[in-house]
């Protein structure tokens, strides 16, 4: 299976959260979240308008006690683990989780089959 | 009413260092104990979310805890008092301020209204068959000029009951509904501003009432772009533009925040007085703009050896 490496998990601090623009559309299009040494991967779509990136800056997917991952639009809140919306405008929906894996090396990839699959 | 327009909004943020380095990159000014304003001196607070003065939070969570009003006058802000005494509680501030709660439940403000008048020109243009406004040998943009925010424009509700919402503002605070899109909410002007809109209600479900932007104006179109330009070569991400909308005409570009809401510059509001027959449309991007320059920013220019290669 094709893959593309993604990084080293040292990458992403825990608590953390890094965006990937894997095609260099300009934009990223999905992103990765450290808790301990968990990663929970997602689209970097929000499900309120279905069109909409979360960060207000690179990289800013989690409120400031990285309790959950924010889209900035309207102030969605999403669980880490889940991607399911706990408050805001999309309240009940999900982010699209994608999967990502992680090397005996610490080292993160992503399959071509996945990118290709969620247009990443 | 001789309402002006908003003054100050007031905000219970997460992240209060993030949202202050926010509000000096969009162009405020910091006006010291957590305010900072426009040019003229209307502005946002910033204050942590669990701040003991705020007023409480809507269910939604949202940032927005309170919207305060310039009236033009002493004697405005004891009309409202008097009316809104009628069937709710109207609290009298340490400054003079009165606090209630709409019918909807946005805790508003009402004050003397802070704002300064300016004495600034409009951005101007040389255009074939018209007058020059901008004289021989006078140039029309410098990358060193930074274009600051004039005035606090206007902020935009997310609200279950719209014609609760419009009643109330329009029967108890003397707004005016100028357009109009169906099904989604009036654009309003208080009796002190000729600007098309300094409210704006988008209806949505229970769970999302909170403010979906706010926004202060600028002094043209280029200075939108310039500052729109400048926010996102400071890494802010775009949301919807540089543009121009329809019904107001006004210059928009939309930038999500750390607020928990969009922030936008806008520019050249159409005005409006009694003479003004309401319009209606349908909502969608074709009633919403009359043209849209979608702005992205390059940060992953590429080039060989950039990109990590399938393997």
């Amino acid at each position: 299976m094709s893959k593309v490496l993604l990084g080293s998990l040292s990458d992403i601090p825990p608590g953390q959260a890094k965006g990937f623009d894997p095609n260099q559309t300009g934009k990223d299009t999905f992103f990765v979240v450290r808790q301990g040494n968990q990663l929970f991967a997602y689209t970097d779509i929000c499900p309120h308008y279905g069109n909409t990136t979360l960060p207000w800056k690179r990289h800013h997917y989690l409120d400031s006690a990285s309790d959950h991952i924010v889209c900035a639009a309207h102030g969605a809140l999403f669980e880490i683990d889940s991607g399911t919306c706990v408050q805001g405008p999309c309240l009940g929906q999900k982010l699209l989780k994608i999967p990502i894996e992680v090397s005996s090396h610490s080292e993160m990839w992503i399959s071509l089959e996945t990118l290709e699959e969620f247009n990443l | 009413m001789n309402i002006i327009g908003p003054d100050k909004l007031v905000f219970g943020v997460d992240d209060v260092d993030a949202c202050k380095q926010f509000a000096l990159d969009y162009g405020l000014k910091d006006a010291g104990d957590n305010h900072y304003v426009a040019l003229d001196g209307t502005g946002i607070e910033i204050l942590a979310k669990d701040d003991a003065s705020l007023p409480a939070p809507l269910q939604s969570g949202s940032m927005l805890r309170k919207t305060i009003y310039g009236v033009a006058d002493q004697a405005t802000l004891d009309a409202i008092t008097e009316e809104l005494s009628k069937d709710r509680d109207v609290k009298t501030l340490d400054d003079g301020s009165i606090e209630a709660t709409d019918d909807v439940g946005f805790v508003l403000g009402f004050q003397v209204t802070v704002r300064q008048p300016l004495e600034l020109a409009a951005e101007a243009i040389n255009a074939p068959g018209a007058e020059p406004q901008r004289g021989v040998n006078k140039i029309g943009v410098s990358k060193d000029f930074t274009p600051k925010p004039r005035s606090l424009s206007h902020v935009v509700y997310f609200v279950p009951d719209i014609e609760k919402a419009e009643a109330f503002y329009a029967e108890r605070l003397g707004f005016v509904t100028t357009d109009r899109f169906t099904d989604t909410g009036p654009f309003m002007r208080p009796g002190g501003t000729q600007d098309h809109h300094t409210l704006f209600f988008l209806k949505t479900p229970p769970f999302m009432q909170g403010v979906e932007h706010f926004t202060f104006h600028m002094g043209g179109p280029t200075e939108v772009s310039q500052a729109g330009y400048a926010l996102m070569e400071k890494g802010y991400q775009s949301f919807w533009g540089p543009g121009r909308h329809i019904f107001g005409s006004n210059w928009f570009w939309y930038f999500k925040s750390p607020f928990g809401c969009n922030i936008e510059y806008d520019a050249d509001m159409d005005l409006h007085d009694e003479n003004w027959e309401p319009r209606e449309a349908q909502p969608g991007a074709d009633n919403s703009q009359v043209f849209l320059l979608k702005a992205t920013e390059k940060w992953a220019p590429g080039g060989p050896g950039e990109k990590p290669l399938p393997r």
